[in-house]
């Protein structure tokens, strides 16, 4: 397997999180990965960007035309990373319906707007918008329990709010379809 | 044992099981997690481990280097920029030696992500005359980290470790020893004055012939254990590929993407070289390229009419490693001639996606602290000299004409203050630049009777690189009132306040005092927080929400260019609006700052039970 994700967004939006999750999810089926972080001076509130490359890679930093996903928590974040897309590729985004028309597959949902009306707290942004991406993405490297487990290694703590929250984003995007 | 770490973990762990018990540097990223990962495992496994921050790079490298006199296996922990400071006491130290090891990691910043300078650690290595270790991912670093000790003990000299940001920072799974058998040297300083104590010239000039002598055994050594093996599996044709560090993975990458085939020889220590054992293998290849990064260190040692990089103008020479660099470099040398993959599709949204640029957290004192001090030393008849830390991100506020490098911003307001006497100089320097390298230009602004005003910001944490402990966090007898006040001056103090007007008021008092204080300096130091401090911050936030009553904004532009706060920004219908999420609560913005006053309490937002 080879497959590229861009994860994007701004310092506070636990964009880090969700890559360490990702890996996880690798490690535990003993695939090679390479991932890492562009974050420059930003503390909360800057612009952040993690690249995680699964399979067989030599180098950690994903190129322009390479992703074959980008998560992006933040709709300006996503558009600002979208030269990372390839061809076929899809972008996953937290956006309102004003977004615009990309070349791309897409998955758009507003989850702003749901933590607003309190359907679930604002800092599981990040676990909404993977959940989105595991429902609407064909051929996303791992499976809902998988995922899921990872959260459990990851914090055990808010595992259990983590997990209402995936698959609350999951049935979401079923009633869609 | 496999462990998904992210390279600096992996270092963290390659000292442990390097048996170093002793770790001393100062935060700067990429470097900081290594130290912070050393004190992790340190209380996991509950080590007999000293880790800890020292006051400046300087400071942590002798202390470690010490310790490596004494016996000790220890290592010095820094970015690139920090091994200036600590340089004086390296460029000694490699002709002294020591009788334990010393690794020194010095981290690189290709591509200035977080570093005013791009500067390659690895040149700094061979003007030192030590050598260096150049990993391309977190398993390089973990093994380098490992051999690095050892060849430190085997042959008595500092061995550098340079990763640059692309390793420190980058994550993947590591093979690493099973169990930790923590078996440390035990410290003990053997007297040898001619040694330790070598004084100039006979003993010195003695020590720099054995340091030439040394390097030429280590390059043979390089050749033997790392070239050697890789040159005799090559099988000669077109081009042969030198590659140092992270250049090593960006090619090999770059040449499947592209379905190239190419002898690759990766370069573990770029320096010493055995140079002449190198240059006898052209003569199987048309071509020889270099991949490196920053500097053309590798290059330069191995220059032939055959060899190409970055002073052939052949690979980028300055920004970091990018497959895309590395494919136009193929297709000048005509080793490649097809179309280039890396280019992204031309999109037209129709709109211009607005940047994001680094800026102070929401909630952060600093701003309302270059807010009042703006308010009350106007831009037009002021200088703002600044430094080093979070505080630097005041910069999009205006609050900052100029910045160098750790605890500049002293001695530069003292030569403003001479070279154009009719401006009023305010420097700001937070409590960390401060003990860093502040300390020493402060004195001698006193000595020299230098009139400017020195704010110091004392938020009690090295903020920017994930929050370190300064000395008066855990010694609170080291107060930087004191020390000031040590250096015979008075020490103005304020207390930073959500309430605007508390700070504007503080600052109107400090520019009357500059204004009769004749004879020096007019130092403040500005008690704050940083919001991220979950230990002091609960106790100065308000947990006050603020939105914005729409009838009373006249989009004047005043919040977003002078107050510069993240959650603040224009709506559809052209009126600002207040990020809920990003807010943070301080009220900082309910006061002073909106001319019309259209920032008001959010009453609903308190519900949220932050």
């Amino acid at each position: 397997m080879k497959y590229q994700i861009v994860i994007a967004g701004f310092g506070g939006q636990g964009v880090v999180f969700l890559v360490k999750v990702l890996a996880i999810c690798a490690g535990n089926r003993d695939i090679p990965f390479l991932g890492t972080e562009n974050h420059g001076m930003s503390q909360r509130g800057g612009a952040v960007s993690c690249d995680i490359k699964i399979g067989d890679f030599t180098n950690p930093v994903i190129d322009k035309n390479q992703a074959n996903l980008i998560i992006g928590l933040d709709s300006n974040e996503s558009l600002r990373n979208i030269a990372f897309l390839k061809s076929g590729g899809t972008m996953v985004a937290n956006a309102k319906s004003d977004y615009p028309k990309i070349p791309f597959n897409t998955a758009i949902v507003d989850a702003n707007t749901k933590a607003i009306n309190e359907e679930f707290p604002i800092q599981g942004l990040n676990v909404y918008m993977l959940g989105t991406a595991l429902a609407s993405v064909e051929d996303f490297p791992f499976s809902v329990d998988e995922v899921k487990k990872a959260i459990t290694q990851m914090n055990a703590k808010v595992a259990e709010q983590n997990m209402k929250i995936l698959d609350m984003a999951i049935e979401n995007i079923k009633k869609e379809d | 044992m496999k462990q998904t770490l992210m390279g600096n973990d992996a270092i963290a762990w390659g000292l442990i099981h390097a048996n170093v018990d002793m770790v001393s540097g100062y935060p700067g990223t990429p470097s900081s997690e290594i130290l912070a990962g050393v004190q992790k495992i340190k209380r996991e496994l509950n080590l007999d481990t000293y880790a800890e921050w020292g006051t400046n790079e300087k400071v942590g490298f002798e202390v470690a280097y010490a310790g490596a006199i004494a016996g000790k296996r220890t290592c010095a922990t820094m970015k690139q920029v920090g091994l200036n400071v600590a340089s004086d006491s390296l460029m000694s130290a490699s002709y002294i030696g020591n009788l334990g090891g010393m690794l020194l990691v010095a981290a690189d910043d290709p591509g200035f992500f977080s570093s005013q300078t791009e500067q390659d650690s690895r040149v700094f290595a061979k003007f030192a005359r030590i050598p260096v270790l150049d990993p391309s991912t977190p398993q390089d670093a973990y093994d380098l980290t490992k051999f690095g000790v050892d060849l430190s003990q085997e042959f008595q000299i500092p061995v550098m470790l340079r990763p640059v940001m692309r390793v420190c920072h980058a994550r993947e799974i590591i093979e690493m020893d099973d169990e930790t058998h923590y078996n440390p040297n035990k410290g003990e300083f053997v007297r040898d004055v001619p040694r330790w104590g070598a004084v100039p010239r006979g003993q010195r000039f003695d020590q720099g012939v054995s340091q030439l002598e040394r390097m030429d055994i280590i390059a043979e050594y390089n050749w033997e254990k790392f070239l050697k093996p890789q040159f005799e599996k090559c099988n000669g044709g077109k081009l042969l590929i030198i590659a140092s560090g992270t250049g090593d993975g960006f090619v090999r990458e770059t040449l499947k993407d592209l379905e190239l085939e190419a002898d690759i020889v990766k370069v573990i220590m770029p320096y010493p070289l055995p140079v002449e054992k190198i240059k006898e293998n052209f003569k199987d290849y048309d071509k020889v390229l270099v991949m490196e990064e920053p500097y053309p260190c590798v290059e330069e040692q191995i220059a032939d009419p055959k060899v190409y990089g970055k002073n052939t103008g052949t690979t980028h020479k300055i920004d970091e490693m990018k497959k895309e660099e590395i494919l136009k470099a193929f297709q000048k040398i005509d080793f490649y001639n097809g179309a280039n993959i890396y280019e992204a599709p031309k999109i037209d949204l129709g709109f211009d996606v607005p940047a994001r640029p680094p800026a102070l957290c929401p909630g952060c004192p600093h701003r309302d602290v270059y807010y009042a001090i703006m308010k009350v030393f106007k831009k037009k008849k002021s200088i703002y000299p600044s430094d080093i830390g979070c505080y630097t991100l005041g910069i999009a506020q205006g609050a900052i004409d100029s910045l160098l490098c750790m605890g500049g911003s002293v001695a530069m307001a003292s030569g403003y203050s001479i070279a154009d006497p009719d401006k009023q100089v305010v420097a700001t320097i937070g409590d960390g630049t401060f003990f860093h390298s502040g300390i020493p230009p402060l004195l001698n602004a006193i000595y020299q009777g230098h009139r400017f005003v020195l704010v110091i910001l004392d938020n009690s944490t090295v903020a920017m690189t994930g929050r370190q402990t300064t000395p008066q966090r855990e010694h609170q007898a080291i107060d930087i009132k004191k020390i000031v006040e040590g250096m015979g001056i008075e020490c103005l103090e304020h207390h930073y306040s959500h309430e605007m007007q508390d700070n504007i008021d503080f600052f109107r008092d400090v520019k009357t005092k500059y204004e009769n204080n004749t004879t020096g300096p007019t130092v403040v130091v500005v008690r704050e927080f940083c919001i991220l401090d979950q230990e002091r911050a609960p106790d100065f936030v308000p947990n006050i929400f603020v939105k914005v009553d729409e009838e009373l904004c006249v989009a004047c532009d005043q919040c977003t260019t002078v107050y510069k706060c993240p959650p603040m920004a224009y709506n559809e219908d052209g009126k600002i609006e207040i990020d809920p999420f990003l807010c943070a609560g301080c009220a900082g913005c309910l006061d002073v700052v909106c001319p019309t006053d259209a920032f008001i309490i959010d009453e609903n937002y308190l519900k949220k039970g932050k």
